[in-house]
């Protein structure tokens, strides 16, 4: 009963996680969350393990429960990459902004440059930005 | 040389750790009259430097973000000087100046948006073979995944109109960003046409380019950008 507790709250974790993801991760997010409904459906029903892994060509109900894991770890491996690759965009966003801020532009050029312009960028950063200009 | 360009065109350089390269191509680009912005994408050698004394902008980002992020970087600010014209161009001296031309005027009388480099409709026979494999794997990839029916899928030498640059939305910093582009160009709707260009190969731009391993990264970042929103 104690095991069947602490899984439960464990795989109500993923399902709760996978509800978040729904939105930035849609297939992250189903991955998750039917593992983790069908883990606890296992947890609760552990006599029906066996006869669905026969079902499925596995055989022993344990090696079922440990399968499920195994996908719902790399499942979270996933979210974490995609993760990852978010808090990548925002520094690229980041660095971005403050290269433009920062860029040199050649303000008296003798073929005519133009008068730097400040770029505006898409999304957080939709601010103005100044420039240095340098002398040819 | 000829001097063909307006102030409205404008010649985005990413170049990482150049020093050795960008001053010849910054002197040749600007022989013909181009307005050049060099972005400086984290060197750790001289490559800022050499430009800021040559090129009419330099945007240099505090760190090292790849090459897709450094265009879309030299897009924006090309945008924000009002070109109407964006051409991509290497720095490792693998592209020739003289190209230009050709690819802006094809813009123009095919009213195209995006004019993109071939170096197999110029009939170049010089394509190192893995490089010749490697490049045919990702026309069919391209083909498959955007249908744009191409020749060459990873050059680096293109030509955007404003409308063309503006409608791309460029999120793969590294080494995926060639797909993404023209994935972009198939989205957004607006025509494209391919031009014959000529790559000068060298030893240089042969080891910074691109191997046959970093198809798997490419892959997998296009997979993974599919994923997330």
């Amino acid at each position: 009963m104690i095991v069947q507790l602490v899984l439960s709250v464990l795989l109500g974790a993923v399902l709760l996680h996978g509800w978040t993801q729904l939105r930035r991760s849609p297939l992250v997010a189903w991955l998750s969350l039917t593992a983790a409904t069908g883990g606890l459906y296992l947890v609760w029903a552990p006599a029906h393990t066996t006869e669905i892994a026969g079902m499925l060509g596995i055989g022993r109900g344990a090696d079922l429960i440990m399968y499920l894991w195994v996908c719902i770890s790399l499942n979270l491996l996933l979210s974490l990459h995609l993760k990852l690759l978010r808090q990548q965009e925002t520094i690229t966003r980041l660095a971005r902004h403050v290269a433009l801020a920062n860029a040199f532009v050649r303000t008296n050029d003798v073929r005519g440059a133009a008068p730097p312009t400040v770029p505006r960028l898409q999304g957080d950063a939709r601010r103005s930005m100044r420039m240095r200009g340098h002398t040819a | 040389m000829r001097v063909i360009s307006s102030d409205t065109v404008w010649i985005v350089c990413p170049a990482f750790n150049e020093e050795r390269t960008i001053a010849g191509v910054l002197t040749r680009l600007i022989a013909y009259g181009y307005r050049v912005v060099v972005v400086d994408d984290g060197s750790r050698d001289r490559t800022r430097q050499i430009a800021e004394g040559l090129a009419d902008a330099v945007v240099s980002h505090p760190v090292n973000l790849g090459q897709g992020a450094a265009l879309a970087t030299g897009i924006a600010f090309a945008l924000a000087q009002g070109a109407d014209t964006i051409v991509t161009f290497d720095s490792d001296g693998q592209h020739r100046a003289s190209d230009i031309a050709r690819l802006i005027a094809t813009l123009k009388s095919t009213r195209s948006d995006y004019a993109l480099g071939s170096r197999f409709l110029a009939g170049q026979q010089r394509v190192p073979l893995l490089r010749r494999l490697l490049l045919r794997a990702a026309t069919i990839f391209t083909a498959f995944t955007t249908g744009l029916r191409l020749t060459d899928t990873h050059n680096g030498l293109r030509a955007f109109t404003r409308r063309g640059a503006a409608a791309l939305d460029l999120r793969q910093d590294r080494m995926a960003h060639a797909s993404e582009i023209l994935s972009e160009v198939a989205r957004s709707g607006l025509p494209y046409v391919e031009v014959p260009v000529t790559i000068d190969y060298t030893e240089y731009s042969l080891a910074k380019g691109q191997r046959a391993s970093d198809a798997v990264m490419i892959l997998l970042d296009l997979f993974a950008r599919k994923l997330h929103r």
